[in-house]
């Protein structure tokens, strides 16, 4: 008699739905979120780059004069101003996020140091400096973002 | 898992409908299913599925088995964070306002029926990181002639990630074992520190090597979900970051490892010491060390009469 296979369901939400943040509602985390914006403007910031590359290689196939032309059309408020303020916010978070990861991350530091458990039953990198940094970087990016828009739309 | 003392306190609502995610593998079927329960004060997520498995719903499959969290069989995620249903009251999570509790299987985990996870892959990623001390020689343990010895401070270093009770809760939170299969994964990883950091594990070189892969620490991206849902405060975040720091210094050749000293085991027997007499007066008005330095004096002729 053949063996019956025991059926079972996957249950594995992918990497989409990992950033998803209606898949897993955890209570006291704002690393995940960090880590969603994280991931999502590293993915905006390398279609930027390919589109960046894009753009500036155009004068390889229309011609130099042409494309100064073209650019010098951009001037004051326009797509590109938009693009330029887009650009910061997104290479804002990335970059003081992506600092605090390097000490986490690579240098281990600002993680605490174990100890033994005690109410409120806290684990001691949740209350190490690296969240501390992580609510600067939460500070600092609204803060840097509207300073270069300032520059951006008004300099 | 941050404990909230002032919700598990708390009365919870007289009524709670309980969502269960239900999945039937004969029919490949997956559905969500609603039960209403009267609760009572301290009535555990646990309670309450025994009491709809009792009552309303005999079909309805989990797992439990010592309901005082020690065991980690009855990990779910419930309203969308992995908990323990043991250790988790209703009040904590139910309120007047919103009488609703949402009950899934792991994430992560694949499922064999409704709340029932299969472990399997989780416990060979477990078995494959060889979760015990490995000495060099093995004489030397087989035969019990040496104590390792362990300063107080090196096991405060690694006594936190030996509470762990392998319920997979923090398998279930982390967002890169949600896509990649092959990552070893939070429990494992912590397991690979906890002997790498024990003064006593001769191993450190073998086991640093062997998750210098792709699928071992370099995969985490620190959402720090494992060690905010961790139900014994083990922390797996920070043991795989502190893993990596590790693995770059080794590669740097600066890493540097603690061993633990070897005391021989005496042959002969030690004496037991007399025990001393309490320094302090433990009652009022009677001076130990005076009655202890006073004969005794019993009253035998009263005694004989």
């Amino acid at each position: 008699m053949a063996e019956e296979k025991t059926r079972v369901l996957e249950n594995k939400p992918g990497w989409i739905a990992s950033i998803n943040p209606w898949v897993l509602r955890i209570v006291n985390n704002p690393e995940r979120v960090a880590f969603v914006l994280h991931r999502v403007t590293g993915i905006l910031m390398a279609l930027i780059i390919m589109a960046h590359i894009y753009v500036t290689g155009t004068p390889a196939h229309t011609g130099w004069e042409a494309w100064v032309e073209e650019i010098s059309k951009a001037q004051g408020f326009s797509l590109v101003t938009l693009y330029f303020f887009f650009f910061a916010g997104i290479a804002w978070f990335h970059g003081l996020n992506g600092i605090r990861l390097l000490l986490v991350e690579f240098f281990g530091v600002c993680i605490g140091k174990p100890e033994k458990p005690k109410p409120p039953y806290l684990a001691p990198s949740l209350k190490a400096c690296q969240r501390k940094l992580l609510y600067l970087v939460f500070l600092l990016w609204p803060i840097l973002w509207a300073l270069t828009g300032y520059i951006v739309f008004f300099k | 898992m941050t404990f909230d003392a002032q919700a598990a306190t708390r009365t919870p609502p007289k009524k709670v409908i309980f969502r269960i995610r239900r999945y039937n593998p004969e029919k490949d079927k997956t559905w969500w299913e609603e039960y209403e329960v009267e609760t009572y004060r301290g009535m555990t997520i646990l309670d309450a599925l025994l009491k709809i498995k009792e009552e309303i719903d005999h079909t309805i499959v989990m797992r439990y088995s010592c309901r005082m969290g020690v065991c980690g069989s009855c990990g779910m995620v419930v309203n969308g964070m992995p908990r323990l249903a043991c250790q988790t009251q209703i009040s904590e999570v139910a309120s007047e306002a919103k009488p609703v509790i949402e009950l899934e299987p792991l994430k992560n985990h694949p499922v064999i029926k409704d709340l029932l996870t299969d472990f399997t892959k989780f416990f060979n990623k477990h078995r494959s990181v060889k979760p015990y001390l490995i000495r060099k020689n093995k004489e030397e343990v087989e035969k019990g002639d040496a104590e390792f010895i362990m300063t107080p401070e090196e096991h405060k270093e690694l006594y936190e990630y030996t509470l762990c009770i392998a319920c997979g809760l923090c398998y279930s939170a982390c967002p890169v074992a949600a896509s990649d299969d092959r990552f070893l994964g939070p429990q494992a990883l912590t397991y690979v520190w906890r002997y790498v950091s024990d003064p006593r594990d001769e191993a450190w070189k073998e086991r640093l090597e062997a998750v210098d892969v792709e699928e071992g620490p370099w995969s985490c991206h620190y959402a720090a979900s494992c060690s905010a849902v961790c139900p014994k405060m083990v922390d797996p975040g920070a043991a795989i970051q502190r893993l990596r720091s590790a693995l770059i210094k080794y590669k740097l050749g600066l890493f540097k490892k603690k061993t633990a000293k070897k005391a021989e085991i005496p042959k002969e027997q030690i004496k037991p010491k007399k025990p001393l007499p309490p320094e302090s007066k433990l009652v009022e008005g009677v001076d130990i060390e005076a009655m202890d330095k006073a004969p005794v004096e019993i009253p035998i002729e009263e005694l004989i009469s």
